[in-house]
């Protein structure tokens, strides 16, 4: 895991933020512009990690992976559900 | 063993007694062993073997170390029910001590921890040991390390080990789908009670953390009693999660007693359906509702605040031309109304002029002179008075003054002379107004009418 990339948390925390600096009124049309920008580039990203872990269950054996980490068994496949 | 084989002292080792006869040395072994202090052990069972010979054997093992043990079988036999509880991987207290075997010429020596008799490990003895252990990893720090890992809230891969078929292995996967979580997850299958649970466990958890793209990783089983357990309180085990660089949830089934796998983990839960929910932490449905609610939100209210801005950018633009608008037609007015008044200020000053030419003038002029006239005769009246009271003025001066000179000249001192009196004066000129001054100047002048003359005092007598 790379500690430095985006999360899906913190996505979601500056998103939190953003909605609610503009909710309060005070942005000046650049500033909503940029909040706006990052909002639109944050609801992406989350979107994205939603999709990723939305589309359907694979499963895979650790068995699997670690026999094709073996280069005697590199042509096995791994079995999925 | 005192005696060396006699007739070969030339044939030892300098620095080593002996050589002796070796049965000797291993009768003397067993006597000693045999001597040691009688204990009770606990450990785990393995290899157990009941054979149909005169000694049951089996070994007794824990994570750090083992002992092979040996029991006769009228003591096995003895055990009754009690017995069946020697299997592999149960954990059990026995009783004995040190023996060995010494062989002979065709049979192997072969030592052992001769157990007398036996029970199963109470719970109360395992968790004791627990208690020790939990208290030792505690000291070296191990319950902290898995705790300070980030774990990721939305987990895109998932580790788990358990029992391949297992019950855990349904309920967290029904876990998962409550939470609409459809990603990707490893199946780490492992044997989760008997003495083969905590190796394999352990090897499933360091395999899947080098696979390196797992983000969590949960352990679970269903319920049990702590023997059932025990293999979740294994050391080594235990010691291999404490350092795992991925997060792992635990999720060992029980209700009273915490495994020690519990207190190394990054979170315990009580079950896999729990454990679900801890390793993700979010409800993807709703996330994604929310998600998309954030969306509208944010283009509202971003074009809420470019529309309000662009109102606000056109009404301050359409301020100065209405404000210079209104102003040309206020001084067209102005104008319009300060002519007209001059106009009128212009023709009423004329007229006023006019009438003041036809008709005050000529009044006033003729009040004028009627003013000068009545002055002028005031003036000459003024100038009669004038004159006649000087001449009244100089009357009565020159009366008084005839008055003052006839009064000095009554006081003229000189009139006084001419009436036959005389001024004694002293030779200084001053006057002498008595008799003793006349006397004390003995000389002196008579001044009289018509001149002075000049006088002196005569002696007396007196």
């Amino acid at each position: 895991m790379n500690e430095d990339a985006q999360t899906y948390e913190n996505a979601v925390e500056r998103l939190e933020e953003i909605i609610a600096r503009l909710d309060s009124g005070q942005a000046g049309l650049r500033e909503t512009l940029d909040l706006c920008a990052e909002g639109k580039r944050l609801i992406e990203f989350a979107a994205g990690e939603l999709d990723s872990v939305g589309k359907g269950l694979e499963e895979l054996r650790l068995d699997d992976l670690v026999a094709r980490l073996d280069p005697a068994n590199a042509q096995e496949k791994p079995e999925t559900a | 063993m005192s005696e060396p084989v006699a007739g070969t002292e030339a044939q030892g080792i300098p620095g080593y007694p002996g050589p002796f006869e070796v049965g000797r040395y291993a009768k003397e072994l067993q006597r000693r062993l045999r001597g040691f202090t009688q204990v009770a052990l606990l450990g785990e069972v393995v290899n157990f073997k009941a054979g149909r010979g005169a000694n049951v054997y089996f070994e007794l093992r824990d994570a750090d170390g083992a002992v092979p043990c040996a029991m006769w079988r009228n003591d096995f036999d003895r055990l009754g029910d009690a017995g069946s509880d020697l299997r592999d991987g149960a954990q059990v207290i026995v009783a004995g001590g040190c023996d060995y075997y010494p062989g002979g010429a065709s049979a192997s020596p072969s030592f052992s921890f001769r157990v007398k008799t036996m029970r199963p490990a109470g719970e109360g003895d395992l968790l004791a040991r627990l208690e020790r252990l939990r208290r030792l990893l505690a000291s070296e720090g191990l319950f902290e390390r898995q705790k300070k890992l980030r774990r990721p809230a939305l987990p895109r891969r998932i580790g788990v080990v358990t029992g391949e078929g297992s019950a855990a292995r349904k309920d967290f996967l029904a876990g998962l789908e409550r939470l609409g979580w459809r990603g990707q997850i490893v199946w780490g299958y492992a044997p989760v009670q008997d003495r083969r649970a905590a190796p394999a466990i352990g090897a499933a958890l360091r395999d899947l953390a080098a696979y390196g793209e797992v983000d969590a990783i949960v352990v679970t089983r269903g319920g049990g009693s702590i023997a059932d357990l025990w293999a979740f309180c294994d050391e080594a085990l235990c010691r291999t999660v404490a350092l795992l660089p991925v997060p792992v949830v635990s999720a060992v089934g029980h209700e009273v007693d915490r495994t020690l796998i519990d207190d190394v983990a990054a979170v315990s839960c009580s079950t896999p359906t729990h454990a679900a929910a801890a390793v993700v932490r979010v409800d993807v449905g709703a996330e994604r509702a929310g998600m998309l609610a954030a969306a509208a939100r944010l283009h509202t209210r971003g074009r809420g605040t470019v529309v309000e801005q662009a109102r606000a950018l056109i009404a301050r633009s359409r301020a100065p031309r209405e404000h210079l608008r209104r102003h040309r037609r206020d001084l067209h007015q102005a104008s319009k109304e300060l002519r007209a008044t001059t106009r009128k200020a212009v023709g009423e000053e004329r007229e006023r002029q006019r009438r003041r030419a036809g008709t005050v003038l000529p009044r006033k002029r003729e009040a004028a002179l009627a003013a000068v006239g009545t002055e002028r005769g005031a003036l000459a009246r003024r100038a009669a008075r004038l004159d006649a009271r000087a001449r009244d003025g100089l009357a009565v001066r020159r009366k008084a003054a005839m008055r003052q000179a006839a009064s000095l000249r009554a006081l003229d001192p000189d009139r006084t002379l001419e009436r036959g009196y005389a001024l004694a004066l002293g030779p200084d000129g001053e006057l002498l107004d008595d008799a003793a001054a006349v006397t004390a100047a003995r000389e002196f002048e008579l001044r009289m009418s018509g001149g002075t003359v000049p006088a002196r005092v005569r002696d007396s007598g007196t």
